[in-house]
């Protein structure tokens, strides 16, 4: 690393370390919501709640960045009409100052995605538990243990954790920590807006866990109009602030991804040489930057028919539901391939490198991703077949849907065709690789099912959903994540996780998940509506079945919690190539040094040629086991320069 | 070099020995195995789906039967391919040499472009051609009935015979058709009956028409709400009873009605 010593020039003191930072944020971030709560609602003598709360929440907002030092940038840099100096850059991004760069406006993309994968995994742990209550209502008729107003708002907030958790999951750990490394990029192209991105995220999660004290939301995660404008409590209000944060967050970081593969790749990183990785993560957040907008749109509708009583969605005002339909789903079902694109990915980069085998077919695979999400774009249709509205409409959305299952076939030719014949070394994100699989061959004919008008009219708004697109995001996606989390942990945290803690984990959560959502089929095709607090008695059975296979699911969680845990405090150091793969991050050192490269790389072809007639000790693949570490980087045909 | 089209690059690849006939045995497995699957499948379907009791709903049961038995071949395809990859294929430890590394022949791509499309184009015809057979227009003896969906109960009209049922169970009669005309009081509402195969949003400030359906078995049913409507969405039951043509006068008369 270059030396520079600024940051060590001056002797840290508290102040300086506290401010500025996430605790200063927080505590600024307290007083503006509290000042501007106080003058709003004197303002409105205490007339208007949801103004009220909207205020706290934009008080927050604005102090909180202030506090953490987002806008520091600008007031020295920006007023100054100078650039930041080199050195600044490196503070900026954390140089020398430890743990607590974790806690700062970090630059670095390292510590943004490392903060991502922290956020995701609690995101993922409170979500489900959010998951195992809604199991345990379910599990005998009647609403038993939670009322109905709690159970709503239970059901909602799992929804949202873990759709928001699921878009990030893959786009925002290793998207932020793996992607720059893989492209021979020191950074993101804009560093402090990377920042941004993680730390909107950060701030939404208060917001978001304030519906709680401000009495939960009836809507469930799709917030749907005007049941949402209805909502009495102010709740709801809390559920749209933190889709309109969240939204701004992912569109930033989308933005910052596409520009980084657009002008920071390395000499010799064509487009043709893209990792599959990469291809995954930029089409996502293409089409996620198409999605976000209505959605964040459509919550500002909703908060102004709270706010100020205007009437979008509002019948007896001319308002309609049809058009919150419309604009949700325009986002839902993007989204939806927003978080599948890049788990795919994960999954065919991991098949390659625990094959040992190029992947079958990687122009086929990228015509492939491209196809599903050009495709997605204009499905949103199919989920309004029943809404009474003009179905004019029907057959092309019906055309178009199925239509993604082609190239959704071609991922799963590509996916066999590489497994085909390789060296298959069995390791945990293989397992989660071939889970991924049976689920996902399962998650997407019974999308076909309700795509299909003729059994849409009997399965629409049933269980039958429920368990689908827990098949398709859970089943196949989480699972996806999971194989990129065990894949890329050695090189993100430098430990190994525990293999014989990652076999139970699989094991746990696959069979737990095929029990739990088989029966979920069986109960929605029996006709169970979704949203149950109170199940009826016909559908009990298979919910009580359901219910049980969760206790697996729950296992699961707890064995991983464990494993990460334990692996942090005394797990064996990871070499800097742990599987023998080609990919650029694994020529980088473990840990990552701060600029990632000391000389920027050149690449010279795939990073998955395996098989091809260059011996197998010259491409750094280890003779035997263990002689991982060595110097895969010097032997490679694809050097630095 | 991974790039050019090679089928088989046998140049690293393992010492040559008699290599089993992968591709025929996974092949031959796989047949067998959706062979079975759609028989188990046939002879299993009518116990999992529940009875059809209306010409609705006995297109929309044989559509999933169908669905299922096409899906039954792909579905095995890649769980037989994928655990026979890893039987046969998997080692033991780290690889200490490479896979072969295969690419698709062109012919493999189209073929399996082509027979997913042909999958998609059947679907897509089955599809409208399963929901036109279901829009039969109204004839003169179709009962209309009126639905209003509110916060948290359904009430039900019956124009034709001046009754407006309050109560917590409402009548049809079996084998005359039936139109509902749905609407909602306040926010959205899911109109279904799920054996009768009727489903269809109430939206606020709009009437919405289902098509037209015949009940063909005489029964109790139930009537729920499929869209979150808040609080109680999940107390939205009424019941629905399909009965004789004699019942189903007298009961219009014990509602206040004329026949």
């Amino acid at each position: 690393m270059s030396s520079t010593t600024v940051a060590t020039a001056r002797r840290p003191n508290l102040i300086n370390s506290l401010f500025p930072s996430v605790v200063s944020g927080i505590v600024l971030g307290v007083i503006g919501a509290a000042i501007a709560g106080v003058i709003v609602n004197a303002a409105t003598h205490g007339g208007n709640q949801d103004a009220t709360v909207s205020a706290v929440f934009t008080g927050w907002l604005l102090f909180f960045f202030v506090g953490i030092g987002a806008f520091n940038g600008v007031v020295k840099w920006g007023f100054a009409r100078r650039d930041a100096t080199p050195a600044e850059e490196l503070q900026l991004a954390g140089q020398g100052q430890g743990l607590w760069r974790y806690f700062r406006f970090t630059t670095d993309h390292k510590v943004v995605g490392m903060q991502y994968l922290a956020t995701v995994l609690v995101l993922f742990f409170v979500g489900s538990m959010g998951a195992f209550l809604i199991r345990l209502e379910q599990s005998t008729p009647g609403a038993i243990y939670f009322n109905p107003a709690t159970y709503n708002t239970i059901v909602g907030m799992h929804g949202i954790l873990m759709i928001v958790a699921a878009i990030i999951m893959v786009s925002g750990p290793f998207g932020n920590f793996i992607l720059p490394i893989m492209i021979g990029a020191r950074d993101m192209a804009f560093p402090r807006l990377n920042a941004l991105s993680y730390w909107l995220l950060f701030s939404a999660i208060p917001i978001f866990l304030s519906t709680l004290a401000l009495g939960g939301f009836q809507t469930g995660w799709t917030g749907y109009a005007p049941l949402a404008v209805q909502g009495l409590t102010p709740g709801m209000d809390a559920y749209c602030f933190t889709i309109i944060v969240f939204g701004v967050s992912i569109t930033l970081a989308a933005m910052n991804i596409v520009t980084t593969v657009l002008v920071m790749r390395t000499k010799g990183m064509t487009w043709g040489r893209l990792p599959i990785f990469v291809w995954g993560v930029v089409l996502s957040v293409i089409l996620g930057l198409t999605a976000f907008p209505t959605f964040i749109m459509s919550q500002v509708m909703v908060l102004m028919d709270r706010v100020f009583q205007t009437s979008f969605f509002v019948a007896s005002y001319g308002g309609s539901n049809w058009l919150y339909e419309h604009l949700f789903w325009f986002m839902g079902h993007p989204e939806v391939y927003v978080i599948a694109l890049p788990a795919m990915a994960v999954a065919a980069e991991v098949t390659a490198v625990f094959t040992r085998k190029p992947l079958f077919g990687y122009r086929l695979l990228i015509g492939s991703l491209v196809g599903i999400s050009v495709l997605s774009v204009i499905v949103w249709g199919h989920h309004l077949y029943l809404s009474g509205s003009e179905n004019g409409l029907a057959a092309p959305f019906m055309l178009d849907t199925e239509l993604i299952s082609i190239p959704t076939g071609v991922f799963f030719l590509v996916l066999i065709g590489t497994l085909w014949r390789g060296r298959i070394w069995v390791t945990v994100p293989m397992l989660f690789v071939m889970g991924m699989l049976v689920n996902f061959v399962i998650g997407g004919i019974t999308g076909i099912f309700l795509a299909d008008l003729p059994t849409n009219e009997i399965l629409h708004g049933g269980m039958f959903v429920t368990a689908h697109f827990h098949f398709t995001l859970v089943g196949s996606m989480v699972f996806g994540f999971f194989a990129g989390f065990y894949y890329w942990f050695p090189k993100m945290l430098g430990r190994r996780l525990d293999t014989t803690l990652g076999q139970f984990h699989f094991w746990l959560f696959e069979i737990g998940f095929l029990g739990t959502f088989l029966s979920l089929f069986y109960a929605g095709l029996l006709g169970e509506p979704r949203w149950s607090a109170n199940i009826a008695p016909p559908f009990a059975t298979a919910n009580l079945i359901a219910s049980l296979f969760t206790i697996l699911i729950a296992a699961s969680v707890f064995v991983l919690v464990y494993n990460v845990v334990i692996t942090l405090v005394r797990g064996e150091l990871a070499t800097s190539n742990e599987w023998g793969a080609k990919t650029l991050e694994w020529t980088v050192p473990t840990p990552v040094p701060l600029e990632n490269f000391e000389h920027l790389p050149e690449v010279k072809s795939l990073p998955y040629d395996y098989g091809s007639p260059v011996p197998a000790a010259e491409r750094g693949v280890p003779a035997t086991e263990g002689g991982v570490a060595g110097a895969p980087l010097q032997a490679k045909p694809q050097v630095e320069s | 070099m991974s790039e050019s089209n090679t089928d088989v690059n046998t140049g690293s690849a393992a010492p040559a020995r008699k290599e089993p006939r992968h591709l025929r045995r996974a092949l031959i497995i796989w047949a067998v195995l959706s062979v079975i699957g759609i028989a188990v499948w046939l002879v299993v379907a009518p116990f999992i789906l529940p009875s059809a009791d209306s010409t609705l709903d006995s297109t929309d049961d044989f559509t999933i039967v169908l669905l299922t038995v096409l899906a039954m071949p792909v579905a095995m395809f890649v769980f037989v391919f994928l655990g026979y990859s890893l039987f046969a294929f998997r080692v033991k430890d780290r690889p200490t040499e490479d896979g072969v590394p295969l690419q698709p022949r062109p012919s493999l791509q189209i073929g399996w472009l082509g027979i997913t499309g042909a999958l998609c184009l059947f679907l897509l015809i089955w599809g409208l051609f399963a929901s036109y057979q279901e829009t039969a227009t109204a004839s003169s003896n179709t009962l209309v009935v009126r639905v209003s969906g509110q916060q948290w109960l359904w009430s039900f009209d019956y124009p034709q015979y001046g009754v407006s049922s309050q109560s917590q169970v409402i009548e049809l009669p079996v084998n005359r058709p039936v139109q509902f005309v749905v609407t909602s009081e306040d926010v959205l509402h899911g109109f279904a009956i799920r054996e009768l195969g009727v489903r269809i949003d109430a939206n606020p400030g709009e009437v919405t028409t289902t098509s037209v359906e015949t009940p063909t078995k005489i029964g109790n049913y139930a009537v729920n709400c499929v869209e979150l409507c808040g609080l109680y969405h999940s107390y939205m039951w009424e019941a629905v009873n399909v009965v004789d043509k004699a019942s189903f006068n007298s009961w219009i008369l014990s509602q206040g009605g004329h026949l």
